[in-house]
């Protein structure tokens, strides 16, 4: 019982983390009908910028972790936002009228450039860092059950992150203006919207999300290293499209639905833990077969 | 403001191509202020990329385009619409998944005043009480004619200078094209510049204070209204 309250922990931890991957996924889709592969790296690089803040605040003699951690989350977001802005700028939009396959080997390559780039030149880039520990790490034990505080602090981080986003999609001009623009990008530019603009800006949100992402992972395993975007980029990307490519709601439940088919796995093969990814790739595989157009399809309405 | 005798639009020498296939050739027309003028064509005439060039959304390749009095040729469609230029597009163009008050908010995008846009929306609703009741239903689920009533509001709701509209009676049943083109009317006896893209010959005439005639990308006829619907040319470039 303990145990599988522990499994539920992770779940939902790490579901948070996928879901915040997808939503850049589907947000870039929404506006653009884009599929950006970089989206995994910048997430490194976000989490690398979050690294290097981090110890810059320490090296500086500031030893206040709350310091450290909004420098380490502010850094990160504003390196990655820009990041993800001026990947939309200077190679994506010039590249709009081209064959989608071309965006894609674009940004495929940009993602490795990305990755290379910091395994070659961040010192001592090839091998995994320690990020520092900036979350209380106290439990709270009810029985065998123990909730430790930094993973309560990341999952409520991570889901007001969510729910922000909801709010700013459904509740401000700017989330009318990229709903406008992700339904019929001329009919939006028609009733006065920059369009360019509101490209450049969900590039710059859905990456900065992905830079939360991807500090809260390096919170919650304490490492970061130059691959980690390829894994979780990957796992974001599926999320994104069993949830039904183009909606927010579908990317954020597929997060949550891949993290608990992974513990599935990992519950169900104890003896085969290490199986888990390749359990919760394989039901994805099937669910694709099954629904082609994922769970909460956004474009099949519109076919008709 | 705007000397009364600049026309809301003017157009000269204008050539627009898909491709490498030109579509517009050499159009020239003016829309001056505070009436109706149409511009008839068939299918395949032009009209909608002449309203495509004038928003910037096909950028002409020569020409000029002046929105009373500033050249507007070669700028972003959001910078044109800064103008004073409101379209409604042939096949309403509803946004099918926002609701019908969020389809009306897009028109008053520019619009930083929340007051304003409040007052602009009850306007809106006057005119369309129907939408008044709708306005939490997504537009995608509407009859066409709802939809036209939308796409109309959202028109208004920009508080335009000057309002595009294309084919609005295309695909309404006789009802609604009757009304939409009273609305049209009354839009005009408010004081704005209207600039009707139809096929709708004799019902366009009807309310148009001047129009143009386009054939093949070209300006085959213009005239006054009365002019027009005597006119030869007309005639043949619709039934010849």
């Amino acid at each position: 019982m303990a145990l599988l309250g522990q499994y539920l922990v992770n779940g939902i931890m790490l579901g948070t983390i996928y879901a915040l991957v997808a939503v850049g996924f589907t947000l870039f889709f929404g506006v653009l009908d884009v599929i950006k592969f970089s989206h995994g790296d910048v997430l490194m690089v976000g989490a690398f910028a979050g690294f290097t803040a981090a110890m810059a605040v320490a090296a500086v003699g500031i030893s206040n972790p709350v310091l450290q951690l909004a420098a380490s989350v502010v850094f990160a977001l504003s390196v990655t936002a820009a990041l993800g802005a001026a990947i939309a700028k200077w190679l994506i939009l010039p590249l709009k009228h081209a064959p989608r396959m071309n965006i894609l080997l674009v940004t495929l390559m940009l993602g490795t450039a990305l990755r290379e780039a910091v395994r070659l030149f961040y010192p001592d880039g090839s091998n995994p860092k320690a990020f520092p520990a900036l979350l209380p790490t106290s439990a709270l034990t009810l029985g065998d059950f123990t909730l430790r505080a930094d993973s309560a602090i990341l999952v409520a981080a991570g889901i007001s992150v969510i729910v922000g986003l909801h709010l700013l999609i459904n509740r401000t001009r700017l989330g009318l203006a990229i709903r406008a623009v992700a339904q019929d990008e001329e009919t939006a530019r028609t009733m006065g919207i920059n369009y360019a603009l509101v490209v450049l800006v969900t590039f710059a949100l859905g990456s900065g999300i992905a830079a939360v992402a991807g500090v809260m992972n390096g919170l919650y395993y304490n490492e970061v290293n130059f691959g980690m975007g390829l894994l979780l980029g990957l796992i974001g990307f599926s999320a994104a499209i069993i949830g039904g490519l183009g909606n927010l709601y579908g990317a954020i439940l597929g997060g949550f639905l891949f993290a608990m088919l992974q513990m599935l796995g990992a519950v169900a093969m104890p003896f085969a833990s290490a199986y888990k990814d390749v359990f919760a790739f394989a039901v994805v595989i099937a669910l694709m077969a099954w629904k082609p157009t994922g769970l909460i399809p956004e474009r099949a309405s519109e076919r008709v | 403001m705007v000397d009364a005798s600049v026309p809301a639009i003017e157009i000269t020498g204008l050539c627009t191509a898909y491709d490498k296939a030109d579509v517009l050739q050499d159009v020239s027309l003016v829309v001056p202020q505070g009436q109706i003028t149409c511009l008839l064509g068939s299918n395949g005439a032009g009209k909608t990329t002449l309203i495509r060039s004038i928003l910037g959304l096909t950028p002409p390749h020569a020409g000029s385009i002046k929105i009373f009095g500033e050249e507007v040729g070669g700028l972003p469609t959001h910078r044109v619409v800064a103008k004073g230029v409101a379209c409604i597009p042939e096949g309403r163009r509803m946004f099918p998944k926002l609701t019908v008050a969020e389809n009306l908010r897009l028109g008053a995008y520019q619009e930083p005043d929340e007051a304003e846009i409040r007052r602009r929306l009850d306007e809106v609703y006057a005119a369309f009480p129907r939408l008044a009741e709708r306005r939490g239903q997504l537009a995608g689920t509407m009859s066409g004619g709802e939809q036209a009533m939308v796409s109309i509001g959202r028109g208004l709701m920009g508080k335009p200078r000057v309002l595009l509209i294309d084919e609005p009676s295309l695909g309404l049943s006789p009802l609604y094209v009757k009304e939409n083109f009273r609305i049209i009317e009354s839009v005009r006896a408010k004081g704005l510049t209207v600039f009707l893209v139809e096929q709708n010959v004799h019902q366009t005439l009807a309310i148009s204070d001047t129009g143009y005639v386009v054939s093949g990308g070209r300006v085959v006829a213009s005239g006054t209204a009365e002019q027009l619907r005597n006119d030869s040319e007309v005639h043949a470039a619709y039934f010849g």
